[in-house]
């Protein structure tokens, strides 16, 4: 098969040579890699039922396309263990969604990063990390999984900084952004629970994050204040848009938020209805935009069911309290939350989800 | 060792320019807005050099939601059929 007989490099047997030989074809982050060897590779390959062959996403500009080979020759090179494979190919499948905007979301000068948030039963399969330094390092699935995303950016999608990447700073996440959302103590129902895919399935949900934000507040005892602290972030004018927004809620701040019983659904009601700037604050930066006020206030009004929450003379967060996904993530101690905000300035990429390792309705 | 190479080959299309107009008195110029904060004024502006200095005539300004996305087909294909050429630009 062309596919894979006119694609092999001989390289002498030398690890350390054959890891610079990847230097020397471009193929490497700035890390060095794990050689694709031809047998890593077929065992990669074997955690994916489908042929080879199969596209899994496709550029819309170049129409490059990645196939289950390609994804799984950078998922060797970016350390993977062959059971991690199943979501980096679902992530694939997620970013290729049209409204997820690949193509864009990694060009920009906004230098977004595709965040993967893996959830259900895959986690403890695969021994993801959902609890102390999430975001941090010290775990292969989260570290590699996350990297292979953006080594197939850059090897078969040709994201290259400087050429067709053209981040005006880029983001840490740019290397790897990969996060497991943590079930232990968690009070609510899981995102793959509330996403309504069958019991015993697991999701990739991948969202164009901007960057992250760390938000802390070991003071409030109560949840509007540190739900306060939350919206005072996703409000700042340095990120204010009509955008969508992650936020993973630390397991102390959870504790606070729900002592008094509040749901997910009232958690992103408040965040929505306080992450807000007068209209006068947002012309006094240089950031209104009409149209963005009408499109919020008209179809915030008018679609989403949430006409108690908008208020004249504000620009609110996103479009409604939908668009703020909420999880619970991280080590059991410490008042630190998160909020990731979307790339660039508003809602040029959409958060998708896919399951991980089966096909639901689909052909 | 053998080495699968982790990058692709592109597909070999020809892309062809259109033909140089060989004047600008009086066509019809289409404007394609991105959506970005200074794209509408700056364009407008443009457009309007042109009606100036050729006699061009201005259709009204297409728009794409998405500057990072490509224009829908029918918007595209509604303007290659009604003008002689077409302005757009990033606005920023």
């Amino acid at each position: 098969m062309s596919l894979k007989t006119d694609r092999i490099h001989e390289v002498e047997d030398n690890l350390l040579a054959t890891i610079d030989y990847c230097y020397e074809q471009g193929w490497t982050d700035g890390l060095p890699v794990v050689p694709p060897d031809v047998k890593r590779v077929e065992e990669m390959l074997l955690f994916e039922g489908r042929p080879p062959e199969t596209v899994l996403a496709i550029h819309q500009a170049t129409e490059l396309e990645c196939t289950v080979h390609a994804a799984a020759v950078n998922s060797v090179m970016a350390g993977c263990k062959p059971e991690y494979f199943p979501v980096v190919v679902a992530a694939f499948e997620a970013m290729n969604e049209p409204d997820f905007n690949f193509h864009g979301s990694t060009a920009s000068t906004g230098g977004s990063a595709p965040l993967l948030i893996v959830s259900g039963p895959i986690i403890d399969d695969i021994g993801m990390n959902a609890d102390v330094n999430l975001f941090g390092p010290g775990n292969r699935a989260n570290a590699t999984i996350g990297r292979a995303v953006r080594l197939v950016l850059m090897n078969v999608f040709q994201m290259i900084p400087g050429l067709s990447d053209k981040s005006t700073q880029g983001n840490p996440g740019k290397y790897s952004f990969c996060i497991a959302e943590r079930a232990r103590n968690n009070p609510w129902p899981l995102l793959v629970q509330e996403q309504e895919y069958p019991p015993g399935v697991s999701s990739v949900t991948v969202f164009a994050g901007g960057g992250f934000c760390n938000v802390e507040n070991h003071g409030g005892n109560q949840p509007e204040q540190v739900l306060g602290s939350i919206a005072d972030a996703m409000a700042s004018y340095s990120c204010i848009t009509l955008g969508q927004s992650v936020v993973v809620l630390s397991p102390e701040h959870m504790r606070i938020v729900t002592s008094t019983g509040w749901n997910k659904r009232e958690v992103q009601e408040f965040l929505f209805s306080r992450a807000i700037r007068p209209v006068d604050g947002m012309k006094s930066m240089g950031k209104f935009r009409q149209r963005e006020y009408d499109k919020q206030h008209e179809e915030g009004q008018g679609g989403h069911g949430t006409s108690q929450l908008i208020q004249d003379g504000q620009m609110h967060r996103g479009l409604g309290p939908e668009d703020i996904l909420v999880i619970m993530g991280g080590g059991d101690a410490g008042g630190h939350s998160s909020f990731i905000p979307s790339w660039s300035r508003g809602r040029g990429s959409i958060m998708q989800s896919k399951p991980i390792g089966v096909c639901i309705d689909c052909d | 060792m053998q080495l699968y190479d982790p990058t692709v080959k592109r597909l070999q299309r020809n892309f062809n320019r259109a033909s140089a107009l060989t004047n600008l008195e009086g066509k019809t110029i289409g404007v394609l807005e991105n959506g970005k904060l200074n794209a509408v004024s700056m364009l407008q502006e443009t457009a309007t050099l042109f009606e100036r200095r050729h006699g061009c005539t201005v259709l009204p300004m297409f728009s794409k939601s998405n500057a990072s996305a490509p224009a829908p087909k029918e918007t595209l294909q509604t303007a290659a059929q009604n003008v002689d050429f077409l302005i757009t630009g990033l606005g920023d």
